[in-house]
Formats: C-alpha cells, sequence, structure tokens
C-alpha cells in the first residue's frame, strides 16, 4: 500500500529498501569516491615518509608521529590552536547572546534593519575578512591611527609581535563568526516565552539568574550545536592566519591546519601533514559527536 | 514591566555601537577602493578625500581578473548544479524511507562538516595527479562537490520533511505514479529548500581559498579569491587600493544571494532547532 511505503514512520520493509536505492545510489557512490574515499586515503598517507634521497614516499609506520611528538612547533601549534579556538568560541558567544539579547528587546526600534546589518560579515568571502583585518592592524593603519588620536604614545605592531600576532588573528575571527552565533541564538531566544521570565521575576530572581537558569536552559539545544559548530570551523580555519601572518612571527601564531599545510606543499611532506591532519580530527572527534548527537535527536 | 526611557536610549547606544563595529571595517574597504594609494597612508580610517574610481578601472581591465573571474563562475556553477542534481533524489529518500544504514549515512553527512581539507586534499591529490586534474578546474570542482555534497543532502531532508506525505499519497491516489508525483508535485513544494542548497554550494565554492591555492599552479586558472591574496606579493609594498576594489567586486555577487539565502541555512545547520 501507498501509505505504508511512503511513511518513514512505520517499520522498514525489504520493498521499501528496495524502493529507496535508486534514490540513494547516485549520490551514495559520488560520496564515497570524493568524500570517504579521501578522508580514508588522506589518513592512510601518515605511514608514509617522503625521503629526499631517493625522491620517494617509503613506508615508515609510525615514524611521522614519532616525529611530531618530537617537534616544538607542533605542539606551539597545537597550543595556538587550543587557545585560538577557546577564546574565539568564548567571546563570539559571550558578545553574540549580549546583541543577540538587545535585538529581540520589544523597546529596540528599527529591528529589522539591526538584525539585516549584523549579518553582513557573513555575507564577505573569508580572504576578504581577513585582507581587511590585515589592513585595519597595519603598523600605521587604521587601528593604529585610532589608538594614536586617543594619546597612546606607541601603538603596538599587531601583526609581527610575537606576544600579540596570536591575538590579533583572534580579533579578526571573532568579527567573522559572530554573526552566525548571533542569529542563531536569536532564533533560539525568540522561541523563549515570555510567561517563564515572568514567573521567575515573580519568583525575585535577579536580571542575570533569569538568564542564567531559565533562558539558558531553555535554549540549551541551540546553545549546544552553534558552539560545538562554531569550535569545528574555527579549529579548521585556514583563512585567517594564513593571510594575516602566515603563522609567524617565528611560529608565535602558528595554528595546526597552517603547519599541516606548510608541511604537505611548501617541503613535500605529505605523511607528516597528513599526520598533523590525523590530529586534527582526533581533537575535533568530540565536538563532531556532540554536534551530531544534538541535531539527531 | 516597563522599561526607563533612560534604559531605552542605553539600549539602542549599546546596539549602535555593536552593529558599528560589526560595519565600521567594511566601511573602510569601501573607503579605500575609492581612494588614491597616497591618501590611504595619509588619513587611514576616514572618507576619501576625492573619489577616484582608478582603482576600479585598474581591476577591470586586469586581463588576469576576467580570466580568474571566468574560472571563479564556472567552477562555482558547476558545484551548485552537481549539489542539486546529485543531492535532490538523495534528500527525498533520507526523508521518505527507511532503510538500513539510515542513521550512520545522516552522521556521515553531519560528519563532513569537520573533515579537516589537508585530510582530504591529501586523499584526493594523487588521483587527481594521475588523472591529470592537479591545475584543472574539474579537479577543484571535485574538492568542492565533496564538501558541498554531504551538507546539501542533509538541508533538502529539511525540506522534504516538511512536505506532507498525505499530498503526495493524494497525487498518487489521482493516479500519478511514484515518479510523477515526485516531479509535479513534491520538487515543485520543495523549490525553497533548493534555493538554500544553492545558495550553500554556491557560496561555499564562490568563497573558497584553501582547495583553491594548493591545487591550481598559474594565473590561467587561479580563482578570485587567489587572485586577491597574490596582491600581497612575496613582502614588497602591497597596492591597497585596487586590493579593495577587487576584495568589493569579489563579495558583491553572492552578497546579496545570502542575505535571502541565510535564513534557510540556519534552519538546515540545527536539524530543526530553530524554525
Amino acid at each position: 500500500m501507498a501509505r505504508t511505503r511512503l511513511s518513514a514512520h512505520r517499520g522498514r520493509s525489504w520493498t521499501e529498501e528496495k524502493a529507496a536505492i535508486p534514490f540513494l545510489l547516485p549520490a551514495f557512490a559520488v560520496l564515497c569516491l570524493v568524500s570517504l574515499y579521501p578522508l580514508i586515503h588522506g589518513v592512510s598517507r601518515v605511514v608514509y615518509v617522503y625521503r629526499a634521497l631517493t625522491r620517494q614516499d617509503v613506508f615508515s609506520g609510525f615514524e611521522n608521529f614519532v616525529l611530531l611528538f618530537k617537534d616544538p612547533v607542533f605542539f606551539r601549534a597545537f597550543g595556538n590552536s587550543l587557545v585560538w579556538t577557546v577564546v574565539s568560541v568564548a567571546a563570539m558567544f559571550f558578545i553574540a547572546y549580549v546583541l543577540a539579547t538587545l535585538l529581540n528587546s520589544r523597546y529596540l526600534r528599527f529591528r529589522r534593519f539591526f538584525r539585516a546589518t549584523t549579518l553582513i560579515p557573513w555575507a564577505i568571502p573569508g580572504v576578504v575578512v581577513s585582507l581587511i583585518w590585515r589592513y585595519v592592524f597595519l603598523s600605521d593603519g587604521p587601528a593604529n591611527a585610532l589608538l594614536s588620536a586617543v594619546g597612546v604614545a606607541n601603538p603596538p605592531a599587531w601583526l609581527t609581535s610575537p606576544q600579540l600576532a596570536l591575538w590579533t588573528c583572534i580579533i579578526a575571527n571573532i568579527w567573522m563568526g559572530l554573526p552566525f552565533v548571533t542569529i542563531m541564538l536569536l532564533a533560539g531566544l525568540q522561541s523563549v516565552e515570555g510567561d517563564i521570565l515572568e514567573a521567575a521575576a515573580i519568583d525575585g530572581a535577579s536580571y542575570l539568574q533569569s538568564q542564567i537558569h531559565v533562558v539558558m536552559p531553555s535554549i540549551k539545544k541551540v546553545i549546544l550545536i552553534v558552539l560545538t559548530l562554531e569550535a569545528i570551523w574555527t579549529f579548521n580555519s585556514f583563512d585567517i592566519v594564513f593571510v594575516l601572518t602566515k603563522g609567524g612571527p617565528g611560529s608565535a601564531s602558528m595554528t595546526l591546519p597552517l603547519y599541516a599545510y606548510q608541511n604537505a606543499f611548501m617541503y613535500y611532506q605529505a605523511g607528516y601533514g597528513a599526520a598533523i591532519g590525523v590530529v586534527i580530527l582526533a581533537v575535533l572527534l568530540l565536538a563532531v559527536v556532540l554536534y551530531i548527537r544534538e541535531v539527531l535527536q | 514591566m516597563r522599561m526607563s526611557v533612560a534604559k531605552q536610549v542605553l539600549l539602542h547606544v549599546v546596539v549602535l555601537a555593536m552593529i558599528g563595529g560589526l560595519v565600521f571595517p567594511v566601511l573602510i574597504l569601501v573607503f579605500n577602493s575609492l581612494k588614491t594609494e597616497t591618501d590611504i597612508f595619509a588619513s587611514p580610517i576616514g572618507p576619501p578625500h576625492a573619489v577616484t574610481w582608478e582603482n576600479f578601472r585598474r581591476v577591470l581591465t586586469d586581463p588576469r581578473f576576467s580570466t580568474n573571474l571566468r574560472n571563479s563562475a564556472v567552477v562555482a556553477a558547476a558545484t551548485v548544479l552537481l549539489s542539486l542534481i546529485g543531492t535532490a533524489p538523495a534528500g527525498y529518500a533520507l526523508s521518505r524511507f527507511k532503510f538500513r544504514g539510515r542513521t550512520v549515512f545522516s552522521m556521515w553527512l553531519l560528519a563532513t562538516q569537520a573533515f579537516p581539507g589537508i585530510i582530504m586534499v591529501l586523499g584526493l591529490f594523487f588521483v587527481l595527479k594521475r588523472y591529470d586534474l592537479i591545475n584543472r578546474l574539474p579537479g577543484l570542482i571535485i574538492m568542492h562537490t565533496s564538501f558541498s555534497m554531504p551538507f546539501s543532502i542533509w538541508l533538502l531532508k529539511g525540506y522534504f520533511d516538511k512536505i506532507s506525505v498525505e499530498i503526495e499519497e493524494a497525487a498518487r491516489i489521482d493516479g500519478c505514479t511514484r515518479l510523477q508525483s515526485l516531479v509535479k508535485v513534491v520538487f515543485p513544494l520543495a523549490v525553497p529548500g533548493l534555493l538554500a542548497v544553492a545558495t550553500f554550494s554556491l557560496l561555499l565554492s564562490w568563497n573558497e581559498f584553501f582547495f583553491a591555492l594548493v591545487l591550481m599552479r598559474d594565473n590561467a586558472h587561479y580563482t578570485l579569491p587567489v587572485y586577491l591574496v597574490r596582491f600581497l606579493g612575496s613582502g614588497g609594498v602591497v597596492q591597497w587600493g585596487p586590493l579593495s576594489a577587487a576584495a568589493l567586486l569579489i563579495t558583491l555577487p553572492v552578497f546579496v544571494l545570502f542575505l535571502l539565502g541565510q535564513r534557510y541555512l540556519v534552519s538546515g545547520l540545527t536539524g530543526g532547532a530553530i524554525k
């Protein structure tokens, strides 16, 4: 009967599975080729090391990982990547939460206009975003012009200072990620009923208390999805650091994706680059599992 | 609960300040595109003293720009087309049928969000090399499709979920075959979903930098993001005026489309957590 075959809510039957095959097969085949195969083959590259002498990739077991754990630049990049991701995502969440709450206020005029303008950085290609911030943070660029104008005597060299380079990149990244996080949180906040807030207020909850104990728990799902997704994107991101500092000065702002790229495509160490990629994948596993769990249920 | 006037004023001031922070850097880009090189460093923040169109003229008459624009357009168009054709049936099946491995398949689609670019490009590099697809547009199209297809299937599944099974059944009772009811009833209703997929894959491909950087080797094959970054050269003087003009020209075509399509992306990414 049509009904049993169409509905996904009932138990499956062989006829149903057979009917699904022609729909799924083309996409499935293509995905195996361009998504599953590269993932597996890419990971498998970690067991090869490039020998300059013979100009060949030679099987060498876990040598790449052994080298990795002796490589100070790798540890620097690993630490930087963690700072880059945790600080970026935490700051995005905090700023976006405040902005979303304000944009959700019924006392705000021109709400539609403000919401639309919030989206602007999201619509700009990552490379363009990076170039904008590279200009902003030039030693004689807008950021330092502003600092000079308010009387700062020696404005810093944002992009070439070992202490500041990574943080400068983080600022650019926060700016780029804010619209997505804000719009997601705003959509969540719009679904929160006014009643429960008033009930909390009657119970004597302060504004901050009602935010933490009432509002945040009721949009927990959205918060988890937005945090995990943004963390994944940030950890994997390449454009900003590549354009702003190329990981420098030295390896002060080196991140894992950039270091993997340099090894694989500048020093011809594909296996070593793949090993760094595997580390990235391993770190992201937790975030992915959280993300998938929230989306699928 | 009423908000005092003072607080209302404060609310507007804070929102304006935050929105200002989001818009101002873009404004600087617009200013720079209209300034001469001397003007840019004489006043790094303010509007141009005298508007010049020279930067835009230089970019638009640069033969490399038109070549790379054409490359970007070809790659993006192919990625969008492949994403639409390849994913619509699969999205439909994921929404309507129960089959073994359905959950695992869904997990895979979502997990691709986290696949490191370096692993994917190393995984395909030697295959692309064997078929002479390095420094060729089809190679780049394959890389872009590998990221746009999985999520597009997931996006579309969400749209098919919203189309009630009853409508389809009614069409079939009226004598349509499954394929007819699909083509005549279901796909037309899924047009917003197809638009969301088109927006998503267009942006992904148009803005993508890493794969283009790694796979493309010469001016004839670069895409626009690579064209833009090459303005930085290797340590010489960067011409910020033409660079800004090029950056704006690259951003504008997809800017409007994005603003129209972002709503659908958000609802797809959250799997219905947000309507």
